[in-house]
């Protein structure tokens, strides 16, 4: 981690107030610094229920796929990288490379959606969970389904800023801010995941 | 004002992706080591520092928080700090106050 380049930041305006930061990406800040208070109600509300005895029907925990979960998770972990090499080659003016590792960041996006839809379907079909079942499979669902829904929308956000960079031939000023801000929500929407996959996935146990 | 900033090199990108992968390996490996020796509260320690680590190191070099300015830093830890306060007190007033390793 002690190999630093020096690089002008392609996409730095000079858009601020005295706070020596451009204010469209102190704003995208503090946007994430609220979303901890919104995951963390979610995430409240599920160990809440989940460690509630007494509910019938089936418990999250006691139906997880830990192996799959697993995968699902470097899934995500791996387009963190992808998202700041994509960043990287931008800085470095790189157009190819960074429209190459957007793309890639949205495909290993997508992978990770897939396998929510997948885990929920058999949730669903296979084990009788539904979002009714009892409120700690209610909580289970809002929480990974809003994290999920975050996670389409920057797929969306990906995808939008590949295809404008296919079809102008390269990022602008303009757009290169968009991609460090679609970056700073990408790497949140996988931090929140790190949070999930630890608080939610392996250290919950149906109660006795 | 300048607008250069040191920022790892892509090596440097991946040399950390390879940490944060082992990370998440070795948390996997301990659920189902807990789940033979059953580890309880220390399995649950040790994995709640391995998702730390892996949190801190995308926050900070992923997200370049370390490289980035003061005001920045101040509103994202204050964020994560007032959830976690907030939070904490209301699971512990709630009696949410073990997360069962295993």
């Amino acid at each position: 981690m002690t190999d630093l380049i020096h690089e002008p930041e392609a996409g730095h305006h000079e858009e601020h107030e005295g706070t020596g930061i451009e204010n469209r990406k102190l704003g995208m800040w503090v946007f994430l610094s609220s979303e901890f208070l919104f995951f963390g109600a979610l995430i409240s509300n599920y160990l809440l229920y989940s460690s509630r005895g007494g509910f019938e029907g089936t418990y999250p925990a006691e139906i997880y796929d830990i192996p799959f979960t697993s995968v699902s998770s470097f899934v995500l972990l791996m387009s963190s990288l992808t998202m700041v090499l994509a960043h990287n080659a931008l800085t470095r003016h790189d157009q190819d490379g960074a429209r190459t590792w957007l793309f890639a960041t949205a495909a290993l996006g997508s992978i990770f959606l897939a396998g929510q839809v997948f885990e929920f379907t058999e949730f669903v079909v296979e084990k009788g969970m539904t979002l009714s079942t009892n409120p700690a499979a209610s909580a289970f669902y809002v929480l990974t389904g809003f994290h999920g829904a975050h996670v389409a929308i920057g797929v969306v956000m990906l995808l939008s800023l590949w295809g404008i960079s296919r079809r102008e031939g390269s990022l602008s000023e303009k757009h290169g801010m968009n991609l460090e801000l679609v970056g700073l929500y990408w790497h949140f929407v996988d931090i929140i995941w790190i949070v999930i996959f630890t608080v939610v996935y392996l250290l919950s146990a149906a109660p006795a | 004002m300048s607008n250069e900033h040191a920022h790892p090199t892509p090596a440097s990108y991946w040399k950390i992706a390879v940490v944060l992968a082992v990370l998440t390996a070795i948390e996997v490996a301990l659920y189902y080591i807990d789940r033979e020796l059953e580890l309880g509260s220390l399995n649950a320690l040790i994995l709640i520092l391995l998702a730390l680590a892996k949190f801190v190191i995308v926050v900070g070099w992923y997200m370049h928080l370390k490289y980035e300015k003061r005001i920045a830093n101040s509103f994202f830890v204050a964020g994560f700090l007032l959830a976690i306060g907030l939070y904490g007190v209301v699971l512990a007033s709630l009696g949410v106050l073990v997360i069962r390793g295993g």
